[in-house]
């Protein structure tokens, strides 16, 4: 069950966190 | 704050995900032989089937590149790329945990795994490329080439467990192994990831577009500041 948790959190860190970067970076771009 | 339309599709490829997620926790059922360790499994394929399609975005801007000398051809490149990359680390790592649970061990050096384990330096390896080279024409030709020769690893990775004797199991969609519910939440899975994976790579092509824009705007500024007369002392 553990490993089943581990693989999905990190599955949803990093698109997640992918995706925020990209959302994030693309408003500063758009700003400048 | 306004919310522009890059944003609304991403709020809708999460709305996707989490709806999938629903599916895989709890419409799929439990496998009998292995427990809920195989929910892996549909997450960890359907990243691997969104990384194709990114390489196959790679490839043909590569090759329109090629052709054209399209710009926008190659920020599509690196747009796949990057995405690409991402997907094939979350298909690594799954892989990785539910192995360990399986199989006893993290990793074994199969044909399956290894030439994963090699498509994801291949493109690794052209967004270094694209990072270190002066942006420009030899850049992107660059690129193009390595995203074209490294394609060559996609079939490689997909028909490993037929052409080779793997641990990494054979197909399963094909051989009518999975049971309803399970091939409908893995299809299903499939995709919203997809889907999400196509908005992150449209959102990472706005990205190099505006920088790109932005680069030509400062590049004239450069050439001006290099061609100034050095100051007599």
């Amino acid at each position: 069950m553990s490993y089943l948790v581990i693989a999905y959190a990190f599955a949803v860190a990093l698109l997640g966190g992918f995706l925020f970067w990209s959302l994030r970076t693309l408003r500063d771009l758009d700003r400048r | 704050m306004k919310v522009n339309r890059y944003e609304k599709a991403a709020a809708g490829a999460v709305a996707l995900m989490l709806v999938a997620f629903a599916a895989i926790f709890v419409y799929a059922p439990t496998d009998w032989l292995q427990g809920p360790v195989q929910r892996i499994f549909y997450l960890h394929v359907s990243s691997a089937i969104a990384a194709y399609g990114c390489f196959t975005v790679v490839l043909l801007g590569g090759l329109v590149f090629l052709r054209n000398e399209s710009y926008a051809a190659d920020r599509w490149a690196r747009a796949g790329a990057l995405v690409g990359v991402i997907f094939t680390t979350v298909t690594l790592v799954m892989g990785s945990l539910w192995a360990k649970k399986v199989w006893g061990q993290f990793w074994v050096w199969d044909a399956r795994l290894t030439s994963t384990l090699v498509l994801w330096i291949i493109y690794a390896g052209y967004l270094l490329v694209r990072r270190l080279a002066e942006p420009g024409r030899q850049a992107a030709r660059t690129g193009a080439l390595v995203g074209i020769f490294g394609f060559v690893d996609v079939p490689v990775v997909h028909f490993s467990v037929t052409w080779w004797v793997t641990q990494h199991p054979g197909p399963v969609i094909v051989n009518d192994a999975l049971p309803p519910e399970m091939l409908a939440t893995f299809l299903f899975t499939m995709f919203c990831t997809i889907v999400f994976a196509a908005v992150l790579v449209v959102i990472r092509y706005r990205i190099e577009t505006l920088r790109d824009a932005k680069q030509v705007l400062v590049e004239p500024a450069k050439v001006v500041s290099a061609r100034q007369p050095e100051p007599v002392p």
